[in-house]
């Protein structure tokens, strides 16, 4: 499931990063967008190879999107792409540990790492809207709102908790 | 902290720096992720591991080639650990069928059992206890300690059954064994005769004599009764042959431990001295006790290089009673000749179990004229040696290491009714 999940959020880098070729830089972007195809399907390479690699493609993403956003591309993409290279990565990072994970491990870790990713991209998301490069709906923007405040409650009240039993 | 969390971190420092500095809110915006994933460890805590660790080893003591199983039982008296690594941190050189890690969860007062079977070469094996790792789920955040669970495994040397190795001390103690004593009294063994005296059982009358001397003669027996033996192992690296991976010193050790069970079993009391980087001394004892000393010791016997001891010259005569007999386990060499002589002067008997080192190393060399040579060059020297030793009436059992040691001892008694010379 974990590997999936992985695998799945190289590809969507893969192809924002393609995306970004539409914007001018189609060379760094392709080249890329290659490296994160070779990231998703990593499993056969030694683990020394792989620890390199995802270490790497979460750096060069994060530079190619800083260098996207710099050069006027879209934020939306930028951020996309910074949540699907930060949920690749994480998982990546997750199956070197754990070789043959129970499912109930994985359903933890999913809830954990997907409650993270969607707050970040929520938290981005409006950061971008409030600078106003971002238009919205009356209603989108309050569905917005309201899955942003439910998370925010889940992740504080988690917090409240685990304090108050430790 | 992890080194993953620090990337992160980086990744994010550098977007808000670059955002601030150029003052583009999109690159803020950008880093609000890896903010968030930089925060995650913070948003839980994370206590340290606090784990009872409890190993059961059975057998403690086994002999070569023979399994010890190992049954861990893990105990959580903390809070719960979402991801737990544990690792025992093994001594070197033991073999382990089966797991002897752990990785998974561990809920507060959880227990968990790995199960492993270890093997291992002659030796002590020392274990120390186990490296422990606890991870949040993310791998962020990490917590490192050491669990002590110290225990102590010891792989004795392999022993063979040895019979019929008759020794004659000097001086016997006072308790019913198997040496003959030179005393006559209760014994089966027939030591003399004497005139009747009253009170004689009429059983040991000896007719023959009688109606030959027209007198009542009475047989007498000699008394059989225990000994002090001294086993002097020899550990000193000069008399070392080592080819192939295999080493003459752990065949000294076998017999080592087959004399001390051999005479053990016959009710001796008997001690032990390693003799070579230091003294090693096994007080002298009796029965099953002792044996497991014995064999204890054996198990953790190594070869040592130390100038004091390079010759037998410095051996503590003392630790030894007076008129015993001492079992000296060594290759030989040609400048021990001259203590083993002093120490028959001194009135012990002494009998030596001498492992043929050249019998040994042969084995492994090329067969050529050189090899020929050299052999006949050390076979003459050892000959010399060893004829030396006989001439000073020490008993010499040359042992070819590749038979079972009683059949040389047997060999060395055909024709000896009882080893007395001297």
């Amino acid at each position: 499931m974990v590997r999936w999940v992985k695998r799945l959020a190289a590809i969507a880098n893969s192809i924002f990063l393609f995306a970004f070729s539409f914007y001018g830089h189609p060379g760094v972007a392709i080249i890329g967008g290659i490296i994160n195809l070779v990231w998703a399907f990593d499993e056969k390479l030694a683990p020394r190879i792989r620890r390199l690699l995802r270490s790497w493609a979460l750096m060069v993403n994060t530079a190619f999107l800083a260098y996207g956003v710099l050069s006027g591309g879209s934020s939306m993409l930028a951020l996309f792409l910074a949540g699907g290279s930060l949920l690749a990565w994480n998982a990546g990072l997750f199956l070197e540990r754990w070789r043959d994970p129970p499912v109930f491990i994985q359903y933890q870790y999913l809830r954990r790492i997907g409650v993270l990713s969607a707050s970040g991209l929520l938290a981005g998301i409006s950061a971008v809207a409030l600078q106003g490069h971002l238009t919205l709906s009356f209603l989108s923007a309050f569905l917005l709102m309201l899955a942003a405040g439910f998370l925010w409650l889940r992740i504080i009240s988690g917090v409240l908790k685990d304090r108050n039993l430790g | 902290m992890t080194r993953s969390w620090s990337l992160v971190t980086s990744l994010c420092m550098i977007l808000l720096l670059a955002g601030l500095l150029l003052k583009n809110g999109a690159l803020l915006a950008v880093a609000l992720p890896y903010l968030l994933f930089s925060l995650a460890p913070f948003w839980r805590s994370m206590e340290e591991p606090n784990l009872e660790v409890e190993r059961r080893l059975q057998p403690q003591h086994l002999l070569g080639g023979q399994p010890c199983h190992m049954t861990l039982s893990i105990r959580n008296a903390g809070s719960d650990l979402e991801e737990v690594f544990l690792a025992d941190v093994l001594p070197l050189g033991l073999q382990v069928e089966g797991d002897f890690t752990y990785h998974g969860v561990l809920r507060s007062a959880q227990t968990e059992t790995i199960l492993s079977i270890l093997r291992g070469v002659r030796g002590k094996y020392e274990f120390s206890g186990f490296r422990v790792l606890a991870n949040d789920l993310l791998g962020m955040r990490r917590h490192e300690k050491f669990v002590p669970s110290p225990a102590t495994l010891a792989v004795l040397p392999a022993m063979e059954r040895l019979w019929r190795l008759k020794i004659s001390p000097r001086r016997t103690r006072v308790y019913t064994g198997a040496i003959r004593s030179r005393e006559s009294g209760a014994g089966v063994e027939f030591f003399g005769t004497r005139a009747y005296v009253s009170g004689d059982p009429l059983r040991h009358l000896n007719w023959k004599a009688g109606a030959r001397w027209d007198l009542l003669i009475t047989n007498l027996f000699e008394q059989e009764r225990v000994a002090d033996v001294g086993i002097i192992l020899d550990a000193r690296s000069v008399a070392e042959a080592r080819a192939d991976g295999e080493s003459l010193f752990e065949h000294s050790i076998r017999a080592a431990a087959s004399l001390a069970e051999y005479f053990l079993r016959e009710g001796n009391r008997v001690g032990l001295l390693i003799y070579g980087n230091m003294i090693e001394w096994t007080f002298p004892g009796y029965g099953k006790a002792q044996r497991a000393r014995i064999l204890s010791a054996l198990a953790k016997a190594e070869l040592g290089e130390h100038a004091v001891f390079k010759e037998l010259e410095h051996l503590p005569t003392r630790l030894f009673p007076s008129e015993s007999q001492i079992v000296l386990v060594s290759p030989i060499l040609p400048e021990d000749v001259a203590m083993l002589r002093y120490l028959h002067a001194l009135g012990y008997r002494v009998l030596v179990i001498s492992p043929d080192p050249i019998v040994f190393e042969k084995r492994f060399l090329p067969v050529e004229e050189f090899t020929a040579l050299a052999e006949r060059i050390a076979r003459m020297q050892r000959g010399a040696t060893l004829s030396k030793l006989r001439r000073a009436r020490v008993n010499v059992v040359e042992w070819d290491v590749t038979t079972p040691l009683h059949i040389p001892i047997k060999q060395a008694m055909v024709g000896i009714k009882r080893w007395s010379v001297g």
